[in-house]
């Protein structure tokens, strides 16, 4: 279903089903997702239908930038540094690209999305909430509805460090696809209650591609600054 | 010829005492003045642009160029032998008048400045302040606009604002909200507290953590009373808090657990036997 498309096309994968097709003689796009539907009239001669893997956080609302990911608790000695797999939820853009502009048509996603507070009621933030077991190696994953995301866990500090979660600014995401979808990630642990996260833009396995992001179609200018974690970990 | 620059500066230019010198002294003060007027608006304009609207952050930054203008001319005025002692004596009588005529603006600009870098309140925010709810649609100079939530405009001087309790709903980003579930005595209130909390768990801005709580808070005349603490998202709690209660009254009910109907028990002291034969009674003195 990820690539790119003209003119009319029909895709259907499980609960999932996207098409371009003419309804009373106007070009309109449809969607099919666990039972939710969305339609849009595509004017266009030269667009051209962009559906990838984006960064979570959109579904059901856009409410915040940030991704919690927690997964069972570790132990991390002074100065060592641990890769480890986890899984996240993907969700799916839509993009209408022509030669000179590119805009989000729709973003939909398998699953249900749950949300939470990251550090205390006065201060914290509210971010994307998703807990996953840890891998050693690259997990097998549902394609459309989750990814594997490589953290390079490194503890900076001079004492041991307990690790269970991690959390992102999903606008630094990076996503790459191919067999599955992924992204690279570091946490660098600093103290008990600091860490610093960041995105590494790099594909898990040679010859994935890379996901149109949504920031990208929405204009928003990114400055890669990753994310510091005030509030424990 | 000997070349002598003093002389030159402290020539007469016919102007009553005026020399040249008293010209250059002036001109140079006063275009120190309107350089220094302009680096100081510039900074202001700069530091005022994210905290002001754009009218605002302008206007204040022409008041402060204007002011330095006019102290760098009172400065330089003496050069033109102007004396100044009668403007002062004017001045000061009108800054008297001026100064009780604008008592309430200077306190509502002050108390808008003080908002403005305080900033309890910010442009959206669903606040509550001097008796108003709304969200607040703009913080200027003098006045603080809020929308109330029937779509009114109500405009608050800020001297008001500054002086009276704010709550800001949503200045954290999270916030509780409570619900008096009550079903009946013969329903199972363990079920009904793992059902609730599962409705609860699959809301996606009921939020994980802090974690919702159900409990069995008492016993009320004709119900048990379960009571919910959720905590969602300051900014979407309202839409959360409306979702939930019907959900979790349709899984309920799904459940077998229903939300009783005030009811009352009467027994006769001798049984129904009384009742009838007070009816009797009643039909013999007919």
């Amino acid at each position: 279903m990820f690539g790119r498309y003209r003119d009319t096309f029909h895709q259907e994968s499980g609960d999932i089903m996207v098409e371009t097709g003419s309804v009373d003689g106007l070009l309109t796009y449809r969607r099919r997702c666990e039972g939710r539907t969305f339609e849009r009239i595509l004017v266009s001669k030269t667009g051209e239908i962009v559906i990838n893997p984006v960064e979570p956080g959109s579904l059901p609302k856009d409410i915040t930038d940030l991704l919690m990911m927690e997964f069972p608790p570790m132990m991390i000695e002074p100065g060592a540094t641990q890769t480890v797999y986890l899984k996240f939820p993907v969700e799916i853009g839509v993009f209408i690209e022509s030669a000179r502009d590119i805009e989000v048509l729709d973003i939909f996603g398998l699953g249900n999305q749950k949300y939470t507070l990251y550090g205390p009621p006065a201060d914290g933030v509210i971010a994307l909430y998703c807990r996953s077991a840890i891998y050693p190696d690259i997990p097998p994953v549902e394609f459309y509805r989750e990814g594997v995301m490589e953290l390079s866990i490194q503890n900076l500090s001079l004492e041991w460090m307990e690790v269970s979660c991690a959390v992102f600014n999903s606008v630094d995401m990076m996503i790459y696809y191919g067999d599955f979808v992924a992204t690279s990630a570091t946490m660098r642990v600093l103290s008990r209650t600091l860490a610093e996260t960041d995105f590494v833009d790099a594909p898990l396995r040679p010859g994935m591609e890379k996901a149109v992001e949504l920031n990208k179609a929405r204009k928003i200018p990114v400055l890669n600054r990753g994310h510091l974690m005030e509030w424990g970990h | 010829m000997a070349f002598n620059v003093t002389e030159i500066l402290e020539i007469p230019l016919g102007i009553g005492e005026i020399t040249l010198e008293n010209i250059l002294y002036f001109t140079v003060v006063l275009t120190v003045g309107v350089i220094i007027a302009k680096i100081v608006a510039i900074n202001v304009r700069r530091i005022l642009a994210e905290r002001l609207p754009k009218n605002e952050s302008e206007l204040f930054a022409k008041l402060i160029y204007y002011i330095i203008i006019i102290w760098a001319f009172v400065i330089a005025l003496p050069q033109l032998k102007f004396d100044l002692s009668g403007l002062l004596v004017a001045g000061g009588v009108a800054g008297l008048v001026i100064g009780f005529a604008s008592q309430s603006v200077v306190s509502n600009l002050i108390s808008g400045l003080f908002l403005m870098f305080e900033r309890p309140i910010k442009l959206g925010d669903n606040i509550n302040v001097a008796d108003v709810t709304g969200s607040v649609e703009d913080v200027r100079i003098l006045s603080t606009v809020i929308k109330t939530y029937d779509g009114i405009y109500i405009r608050i001087p800020n001297e008001k604002v500054f002086t009276s309790n704010i709550t800001n709903y949503v200045h954290n980003a999270a916030r509780r909200f409570t619900y008096e579930i009550r079903i009946r005595y013969e329903d199972d209130a363990d079920a009904a507290i793992r059902i609730a909390r599962e409705v609860i768990e699959k809301h996606p801005f009921a939020l994980k953590n802090p974690a919702p709580s159900v409990f069995v808070d008492n016993f009320g005349e004709h119900s048990v009373n379960l009571t919910a603490y959720i905590w969602a998202p300051a900014r979407n709690w309202w839409d959360v808090r409306t979702d939930l209660l019907w959900k979790i009254k349709q899984a309920l009910e799904e459940n077998g657990i229903e939300i009783p109907i005030p009811q009352r028990t009467v027994r006769f002291v001798d049984g129904l036997e009384g009742k009838n034969r007070g009816v009797e009674t009643n039909r013999g003195e007919e």
